[in-house]
């Protein structure tokens, strides 16, 4: 039997497939009451919903849905989450994503969202405020060249949908020694924090909220401008492997379908060390069943 | 009298269908479906801003790629193309995104009978997918007229090659469907029976036609639980 959910097929022998059954009716039981999906032309409960959101489209005084998805409502805002939704950006949200090319005084940044970002140059503050000049422009490879992963917000949305990023603080910019992971978008929720330093081990973890997420070793702030060769140093094999155990926790929850925050990947760490697993093996049948079981008992112990 | 077919099935009988959805990861939508042997990769890219010249562009503009298994692209694809885009503009609300192109592109797999019906349920399933928003859902199915006057539901090649008839028909999912003036009720009939798409190939009277279109009718029905199940279980899982 394999699992229904995963897009990779994990083979799943007895008791292993009657742990996880148990436990998804268990989570089923504790989320949510009512099955709220939709499909297109399927009429919503009305209740005094003032404002119709996306997806939603009144006919005859009746509110009907125009694509299939999940209804969700914000205070008196109805509209339909649709299932494997692309990022869709907002202002002031924290993105992390790849660059693909090297342009006119820009980068243009991959983005899993309908449009790609563009990160101008203007828009990367120096430790020195002037104005960029042509040996900026003509210097733009030596800070970010194609297949880099940067770190940026959401600066302004265009009306026909064009996106521009920037990276003016400290904190944005160029990441480097560690590893990219994509995930859904619609499993990192917005919060107040998105960059994570984990001090026991060292590591940076940045959630970005189109689901991009980077798991790197630390990098003290003031030195993701500094282009000095002669600074790497090697990372140490202890924070390797922590990074790829982050890594590896990461996939396992966005396999399950479970909502990125810090506390889970902490606590599916420490679950994985507890049960003395493997690094490769955290990918196994095994850990996943542990993984469903632990999200349980966690959701049982915050309610 | 009843024919007997080689697989055996019932004269109303469908094939085994298959759907899985979100199967390529570049598309913003894509999805696969099979009926029996036929199957059919739809892939939905959309909506890039623009339209093409000689679109309205107070709506949105839809654009279709038909790419078949072998050989090159005739007439025959380029005809396919032509009826998918028609259905495809009469299932989707067109004033949300005006000035946009969606494109969508079909890849066949393998032909084994009731290809056109096949791809405009993988199209659908694709739209859905990518999350376009749409009045109603359609389910399209193969009719065919036997030459003892028979009529055969989903058939296969070959025995679509033995019938005198056949027609592709497409009808709306469900009863309640998202039109602009609420007109539920259009020209006096119910929409629910109404006819999205329809295209036959070879001689048939015009009886054993709306005989053609009420077996097919009857048989959506069971396509479209089919559609309702798949999406609440991957809705159901993500909610």
């Amino acid at each position: 039997m394999v699992m229904r959910k995963l897009q990779l097929e994990l083979p799943l022998n007895q008791t292993q497939k009657v742990r996880f059954e148990r436990a998804m009716e268990r989570l089923q039981l504790l989320s949510s009451t009512t099955n709220n999906s939709v499909i297109v032309a399927d009429s919503i409960h009305e209740d005094a919903f003032l404002l119709k959101g996306y997806g939603t489209s009144e006919v005859d005084g009746e509110l009907l849905a125009t694509v299939c998805g999940v209804v969700t409502n914000v205070d008196k805002l109805v509209y339909i989450r649709t299932l494997r939704a692309r990022y869709k950006p907002e202002v002031k949200d924290i993105v992390v994503g790849r660059v693909i090319e090297v342009s006119q005084s820009c980068w243009r940044v991959e983005l899993n969202s309908t449009k790609d970002g563009i990160l101008k140059l203007s828009s990367m503050d120096n430790d020195v405020q002037r104005r960029k000049t042509d040996v900026d422009e003509l210097s733009m490879r030596n800070i970010i060249v194609e297949d880099d992963v940067v770190c940026a917000e959401v600066g302004c949305i265009h009306r026909d949908g064009g996106l521009e990023l920037r990276a003016t603080s400290y904190k944005y910019g160029k990441l480097d020694k560690g590893q990219l992971l994509m995930v859904d978008p619609y499993l990192v929720k917005r919060s107040n924090i998105h960059f994570h330093y984990i001090e026991s081990l060292g590591i940076d973890l940045i959630i970005g909220r189109n689901g991009f997420i980077w798991v790197g070793e630390h990098v003290q702030a003031q030195d993701r401008r500094i282009l000095d060769d002669e600074m790497i140093k090697h990372t140490s094999l202890e924070t390797r492997q922590s990074i790829l155990r982050i890594g590896n926790a990461i996939r396992v929850l966005s396999n399950l379908g479970f909502t990125m925050t810090l506390e889970v990947i902490i606590e599916t760490v420490i679950l994985s060390n507890m049960e003395n697993i493997d690094v490769h093996d955290m990918l196994g049948s095994e850990f996943h069943v542990l993984v469903a079981e632990n999200e349980v008992e966690r959701r049982i112990r915050r309610a | 009298m009843e024919i007997d077919r080689e697989d055996g099935r019932t004269p109303n009988q469908l094939r085994p269908l298959a759907c899985s959805r979100n199967i390529l990861h570049r598309p913003h939508g894509s999805a696969s479906w099979s009926q029996g042997d036929t199957k059919v990769l739809a892939a939905v890219y959309g909506p890039k801003a623009g339209t093409k010249k000689n679109e309205n562009a107070e709506k949105a503009c839809f654009e279709v790629i038909w790419k078949p298994k072998s050989g090159q692209i005739g007439k025959v694809e380029k005809e396919y193309e032509m009826i998918l885009k028609r259905t495809i503009q009469s299932i989707c609300v067109l004033t949300v995104n005006p000035n946009t192109t969606t494109s969508v592109i079909i890849q066949v797999v393998h032909d084994d009978g009731s290809l056109l019906p096949c791809a405009i349920n993988a199209a659908c399933a694709a739209l859905v997918d990518a999350g376009i928003p749409m009045k109603h859902l359609a389910v399209a199915i193969c009719c065919c007229l036997a030459e003892n006057g028979y009529l055969v539901l989903d058939p296969n090649k070959l025995e679509e090659k033995k019938m005198t008839a056949f027609a592709y028909l497409v009808f709306p999912n469900t009863t309640l469907s998202v039109l602009p003036e609420g007109s539920s009720v259009a020209e006096g009939e119910p929409v629910e029976h109404g006819i999205i798409t329809s295209v036959t190939h070879g001689v048939m009277s015009v009886d054993d036609y709306f005989l053609c279109v009420e077996n097919g009718r009857a048989a959506t029905a069971s396509l479209s639980a089919f559609f309702r199940k798949n999406f609440q279980q991957s809705s159901s899982k993500a909610g």
